[in-house]
């Protein structure tokens, strides 16, 4: 059976268990009522039926009195003097309590005792009299005092007293007194008596001071009885008889009281046939006839409310406890459940809601969204399209058509990306809506998965696959591209070396192909070293070579070595140098080197003759105080990259096919070697290019800065005054900024007449300029030209610089006669300018270049080579440069050959690295650690082909004290030489 | 007691104060007074026949009420005096200095007076402070008797006992038995006639500060009876509310059977309504001070002589003309009222007055609560019995707080 159906049973059970309650409460609430109506009016009728009795005897009495005292008065008329009849009367009066006595004659004149005498004003009364009844009356009679009602008996009596003839004689009571006689303290003294005539006049009542003349019209006025129930009442009165025997009670409401009204006739034995009717009337509050029952009734209704309320609280009680129990464990399963849902929510990475789509409330949502999504709960609780926020594609949001759609109790799933609104994370999940009734009630369920792991699995999975297809054809490509480059080169070296071997008679034709067998070795061995280059970054194994060194020297050097390169091709390539704070910074130079080299020997690669090459460097706002942020752009109008190929510039093997790249020699790994240095080196490379009308690389690197300079060198020297003329004002604009943390003030000029003019003035005012540098080629007068016109003018004593981005030997020797000082280079670096300006200043001479001579001539090694060709080459290449050599086979000879030598009997130690029973390293640290007599300071130079930082830095831990790269490049091997044991002169002293 | 009357009727008009004074005749005599006083018919009867009989001229300087008793003192004050000031024999005369003023106990015509009128005017000292020229009315229960009788009840009572039964079955009846309007201040007076014009050597001693209050039962037993009416619902549920404009409504629709007020009321101020003025009879005030009740003669305006005027020959020649029979007859022809003068004619009774002839003789007190008592204050009375009303207060409690009263107010006039 349904709930509703077992509660609507409840109810109605309940329902008519109230009622039959209620009715049976009523029914013996009325039952008690009109039993305890009845026994009041019993107990009512009881008591006054006394009263009744009672007072009609006391009428009675009194009239038998009167009639008594009457006939002694008659009687003893002749023989009892008045006085003794007053003194009979005064004791009387004390014994009955009556107030005073009268003798009435026929008309209606009084006399007391006491000898007062008047009129009595009796009308019905009267004539009672009259016709020899006796009378109750409350009809005016003289009082002593002349104001209180009394009221009065009297008997027809005759007789003379005083000499006065009387018919009748009366006695008269105070109602107070009179009163008494009807019992007036029943009922608490609450209950009013009176004693009226038949039409409800009242002739006196229980109330010390009655207020009433006629309690019927009383009645008619102040209770709730109707005018026909008074009718009958006046008429039941009137008649003197009445239904229901000698009283009547009737219930009525008087003054918002109930009070109970009884009256019945008095009886007394009536004298005469218009004697009146009297009336004993009593009123009594109903709550005090029947307060005996009342107290029963209310007991009665207590106990039986109390029983009632017991049982009815004990039900209640059992249920309200069944419900309670009920609640309270449905509630707690409920907490309980909503816990655990709750705790498992924040522990999974799935999100669930319970969606009202009637209210479009969100009844539910578990609280791991804010974790999940960054959405604060109550967002979503408030507004549920908060989510769709969240969502990555709102393409991807369900609209409220699909949800329609869905048929109750089936499910529909989407796949969404959600971003997480905090962190910015982005994670893949699958929404499933289910759509329910839950209680009758349409409910969507969403259940929102998070499948980032699976869907980045499966990405992974595709990239993995689509790098191993990548892989596989860059293998190929590479092994294709390999086998291209590799014997291309080959081709021509064996080509050649037959040829060679051919025409080896003819020296024009052997020296041909000599230079292109070289030449493809070359090419060959640039080749591997690229592969081998790349495939150390790759695999991680390479690392930075971090010291300090000077930008301007390495962009000198990138000068030297590309400038020609340009030249050959007629190319214009241009330096610009600007913002440069930072001059002196810490970084790999070789690996920068490498990097710049690559795109400036691509930009010259891939520029037609004649084009134009701008190589910019720039300082940019580093992060941080201790880093200078550095951007290198190499800008061509060269032949350009399509699109597509920008997108692969950086991969290992890639080269654009087209007919211009395909008469250019390359690896394919240049820009990939570079991209991975750049990554290395913490900066980003990027590239922007047009087919057809250029490209632009540009590399931004942050370098950590090395401890200052002395700072103050600038003020030591007494170099705080500059004067700049060059008629590119950006160029003097660069200089002032440059030049501001030296705290030397710059002025320029953008002529020559007006550096001229500033710096006689400044002469004049004894204010010299302590360097003045003028470009060499402005409009008008030219570097040289104002340099001579100054000296002319200033004297000898300013240094004067000229400041070129020519070559200015040909011009040097006009320069100087000119007053020139010195050279600088364009760009302008500070450094440079302080380098080039200090010797003026501090007057030191210059270090002079290492003199010019024959470094190998004479000199005589000890080679470690085990591979005999390799030592056979070198012997010869030795040979031709005028030096000799002992060659050891393996390190373990050489360090024995070594041990055995005479002391300067090598000069120089050439090791390889690599070679059976003791390889070089080992070597070198077992010679320097033999007693040789020159163990510790003979050199020992490395010959391998492992050139990388790392190698040479092994080579050094090792005890080496250089390295040099195989194949052996004797140019190399010169300045090695030259480097650690200097020039041999003619003696053979070392310079 | 009128004095709650003159300060609730409306203001009509506005001092003539600068008016009269700047038309001041040199050589009659200045009459100062209420101008609600001095505009009665009466009056304006006297001064026009005196100016008719004699040619004499009289200047009357009249101020609103609520300016009377301060410019009236200040003229004494500043020795601008008038010749005659009209003023009720009351508390307020008390602020006057009696030596400023004549003795006419030695004038031919005190003789005329009645006892009451006669006792009325003169102060404790025995001496007559000013011809007593004004309506008398008076102050008693006056019950809508054809109501009472209606509903079978006996009027009038007799008694305390008998008057609280008629109130009890009144209220069982669903009538208001009294009509207490309490925003109004004259009805506890009632009370403390008896006690004090019967008992004068008590009066002399309270004002004397050799009692108090606390210390007269009778005042106690006036306060708890007024207190167990109030609290039995004998004078209706809406008393504190009730002011001087609601009570006509109460009676004349029967709400309320009863009022402690006098005759003249009637004629001035009842709205006839359900029931009219011949509706209503008179018995004595039943407030547990006097066994048989108590009836209070009426409150009269006195022209009183400034005993330092320049014309006081003249000014008593000006009495002596309005007391006159010829001409208080005149003035007071057909006007409703108590005879002040033994030759007084041509005035008229109310019925109510003249059907309870008998019990007033036997019953009426001169006003003396109010006009013999040193600090007695009407409205203070009548607060103190409002915060009763409220609860604030017990019976003891309150008749404290009229004790206080008197003494702040006694120790006002003496200063």
């Amino acid at each position: 059976m349904k709930a509703w159906v077992k509660n609507t049973i409840l109810a109605v059970l309940l329902a008519v268990s109230l009622a039959a309650v209620i009715a049976i409460g009523v029914g013996y609430f009325n039952f008690i009522s009109q039993r305890i109506f009845d026994d009041s009016t019993v107990h009512l009728r009881e008591i006054y039926d006394q009263v009744n009795r009672s007072f009609g005897a006391y009428i009675e009495k009194n009239w038998s009195l009167l009639r008594s005292w009457g006939n002694y008065f008659t009687l003893a008329d002749e023989t009892v003097s008045d006085e003794v009849i007053a003194e009979f009367i005064d004791d009387e009066k004390e014994n009955w309590g009556f107030t005073e006595f009268y003798f009435i004659d026929g008309e209606k004149n009084y006399h007391t005792p006491r000898g007062e005498t008047g009129t009595v004003e009796l009308t019905d009364a009267w004539n009672i009299l009259k016709d020899g009844g006796a009378v109750m009356t409350s009809e005016s009679m003289p009082t002593p005092n002349g104001e209180e009602d009394l009221t009065v008996f009297a008997v027809p009596m005759q007789g003379t007293y005083a000499e006065f003839s009387f018919e009748a004689v009366a006695i008269g009571y105070r109602n107070p007194d009179i009163s008494k006689t009807l019992n007036a303290d029943a009922f608490s003294g609450k209950s009013q008596c009176f004693v009226t005539y038949d039409d409800g006049r009242v002739l006196f009542s229980t109330q010390s001071e009655n207020v009433f003349s006629n309690y019927l019209t009383y009645l008619e006025g102040v209770s709730d009885l109707d005018g026909e129930t008074l009718a009958k009442i006046r008429s039941d009165w009137a008649r003197g008889e009445w239904d229901g025997g000698s009283s009547s009670v009737i219930r009525c409401e008087i003054g918002g009281e109930e009070y109970l009204i009884l009256y019945q006739r008095i009886d007394y034995p009536s004298q005469h046939a218009e004697d009146p009717v009297f009336i004993l009337l009593s009123a009594v509050p109903q709550s005090e006839v029947s307060a005996g029952f009342l107290k029963v009734q209310q007991a009665t209704m207590r106990v039986l409310i109390i029983i009632f309320a017991i049982i009815a609280v004990a039900v209640l009680s059992v249920l309200i406890v069944r419900i309670y129990s009920q609640s309270r464990k449905s509630k707690a399963e409920l907490q309980y459940r909503n816990r655990m849902f709750d705790v498992l929510s924040n522990n999974v990475d799935d999100i669930f809601l319970l969606l009202d789509p009637e209210r479009q409330n969100v009844d539910y949502i578990s609280p791991n969204v804010e974790r999940l999504l960054g959405i604060p709960l109550k967002d979503v609780r408030a507004n549920i399209r908060d989510m769709a926020k969240c969502a990555v594609d709102y393409n991807i949001i369900v609209p409220q058509q699909e949800l329609d759609e869905i048929p109750m109790n089936g499910n529909k799933h989407w796949e969404c990306e959600y971003m997480h609104q905090k962190t910015g994370e982005r994670h893949w999940y699958r929404v499933t809506i289910y759509h329910m009734s839950i209680q009758g009630v349409k409910k969507y369920i969403v259940v929102m998965s998070d499948r980032t792991l699976e869907q980045q699995m499966n990405q992974k999975l595709q990239e993995a696959l689509a790098a191993a297809k990548s892989a596989n054809e860059a293998k190929s490509n590479f092994l294709s591209n390999m086998s291209h480059d590799i014997r291309t080169p080959m081709n021509a070296i064996v080509g050649f070396s037959v040829l060679l071997e051919k025409d080896a008679d003819q020296a024009e034709k052997v020296r041909e192909y000599t230079r292109k067998i070289m030449a493809s070795s070359h090419h060959l061995l640039s080749l591997i070293n690229d592969v081998l280059d790349m495939s150390k970054i790759e695999s991680g194994k390479t690392s930075l070579n971090v010291d300090k060194f000077s930008l301007p020297e390495l962009l000198d050097e990138l000068d030297t070595i590309i400038m020609p390169q340009a030249k050959a091709k007629k190319q214009d390539l241009s330096v610009h140098v600007s913002g440069i704070q930072h001059e002196q910074v810490l970084g790999d130079r070789l690996r920068l080197n490498q990097i710049l080299i690559n795109l400036l020997s691509n930009a010259v690669k891939y520029t037609p003759e004649g084009g134009k090459i701008k190589f910019s460097v720039t300082e940019l706002e580093a992060p941080s105080p201790q880093y200078a942020k550095l951007r290198f752009t190499v800008r061509d109008n060269g032949i350009g990259m399509s699109e597509e190929f920008q997108k692969q510039v950086f991969q290992p093997f890639s080269r654009e096919i087209n007919s211009v790249t395909n008469k250019i020699q390359g690896t394919g790994l240049g820009m990939a070697i570079t991209k991975n240095l750049v990554d290395l080196m913490g900066g980003i490379i990027t590239v922007e290019s047009e087919l057809g009308a250029g490209s632009a690389f540009t590399v931004e690197l942050s370098f950590m800065l090395p401890e200052s300079e002395e700072a103050d060198a600038w003020f030591r020297h007494k170099v705080t005054r500059l004067l700049v003329a060059d008629d590119e004002e950006d160029i003097c604009l660069n200089i002032r900024d440059m030049m501001h943390d030296t705290g030397v003030d710059v002025s320029y000029v953008l002529d020559g007449d007006a550096a001229v003019e500033r710096a006689v003035t400044a002469h004049r005012n004894g204010e010299d300029y302590h360097v003045i540098l003028l470009d060499w080629k402005m409009p008008g007068k030219d570097g040289i030209e104002t340099a001579r016109a100054i000296r002319e003018k200033v004297g000898h004593d300013v240094p004067i610089l000229v400041l070129t981005s020519y070559d200015w030997s040909e011009i040097e020797a006009d320069a100087r006669k000119a007053g020139i000082n010195a050279f600088m280079p364009k760009p302008f670096f500070t450094s440079t300018f302080w380098h080039t300006i200090k010797p003026l200043f501090v007057k030191e001479e210059a270090k002079s270049a290492l003199p010019a001579g024959d470094v190998m001539k004479g000199r005589h090694f000890l080679v470690a080579e085990d591979n005999e060709l390799n030592a056979e080459i070198l012997t010869e290449m030795l040979g031709i440069e005028g030096a000799t050599c002992d060659v050891a086979t393996d390190g373990k000879e050489a360090l024995e050959r070594f041990e055995a030598s005479d002391p300067g009997q090598y000069d120089m130690i050439l090791m390889d690295v690599q070679m059976p029973v003791m390889n070089g390293y080992e070597a070198t640290r077992a010679i320097r650690a033999s007693s040789h007599p020159r163990a510790k300071d003979i050199p020992i130079v490395a010959m391998t082909a492992n050139t990388f930082a790392e190698d040479v830095k092994t080579a050094l831990e090792a005890g080496m004290n250089g390295h040099l790269a195989k194949p052996i490049d004797m140019t190399a091997v010169r300045a090695t030489v030259g480097q650690l044991l200097g020039t041999k002169d003619e003696t053979g002293d070392v310079q | 007691m009128k004095k709650c009357v003159f300060l609730t009727v409306p203001i009509f008009a506005a001092s003539l104060m600068f008016g009269a004074c700047k038309g001041l005749d040199p050589n009659a005599v200045t009459i100062m007074g209420r101008e609600s006083d001095l505009s009665k018919t009466y009056m304006t009867r006297i001064f026009d026949r005196y100016k008719e009989v004699t040619g004499n001229n009289l200047n009357i300087i009249s101020y609103e009420d609520s300016e009377f008793e301060t410019s009236a003192l200040k003229a004494f004050s500043k020795g601008n005096a008038p010749d005659i000031l009209l003023h009720f024999h009351n508390s307020d005369l008390s602020r006057f200095d009696p030596n400023d003023f004549y003795d006419l106990s030695g004038e031919e015509w005190v003789s005329d007076l009645t006892e009451s009128a006669l006792e009325y005017s003169t102060n404790a000292e025995g001496t007559l402070l000013g011809l007593p020229f004004w309506e008398s009315s008076v102050s008693g229960c006056y019950y809508n008797k054809t109501l009472i009788e209606g509903l079978g009840l006996n009027v009038p009572c007799t008694s305390q006992s008998n008057f609280n039964s008629l109130c009890a079955a009144l209220k069982t009846a669903g009538r208001t038995p009294i009509c207490w309007p309490a925003n109004c201040a004259w009805m506890f007076q009632f009370a403390l006639d008896p006690v004090f014009a019967d008992d004068p050597e008590l009066l002399e001693r309270l004002n004397g500060n050799e009692t108090s209050y606390s210390e007269i039962g009778a005042v106690t037993d006036a306060v708890e009876w007024i207190a167990s009416a109030y609290s039995r619902g004998w004078f209706g549920s809406d008393s504190l509310d009730t002011g001087w404009n609601e009570i006509s409504g109460k009676l004349n629709s029967g709400e309320a059977a009863m009022i402690f007020i006098w005759d003249t009321w009637f004629y001035t101020d009842f709205e006839e309504g359900r029931y009219t003025k011949d509706d209503f009879a008179l018995m004595p005030v039943f407030m547990n001070t006097a066994p048989g009740g108590t009836y209070e003669g009426g409150n009269l305006n006195m022209m009183m002589v400034n005993k330092d005027s320049d014309k006081l020959e003249k000014t008593l020649e000006f009495l002596r003309f309005c007391a006159t029979p010829e001409h208080y007859n005149e003035a007071f022809s057909g006007i409703p009222t108590v005879s002040v003068f033994k030759g007084q004619t041509t005035n008229i009774q109310s019925k109510m007055v003249t059907e309870a002839a008998e019990s007033i003789r036997l019953r009426e007190r001169v006003s003396t609560a109010s006009t013999k008592i040193r600090g007695y204050s009407q409205d203070d009375m009548a607060e103190a019995i409002r915060r009763l009303f409220r609860g604030k207060t017990t019976a003891a409690e309150c008749v404290r707080e009229m004790e206080a009263s008197r003494l702040r107010e006694s120790a006002a006039d003496r200063d």
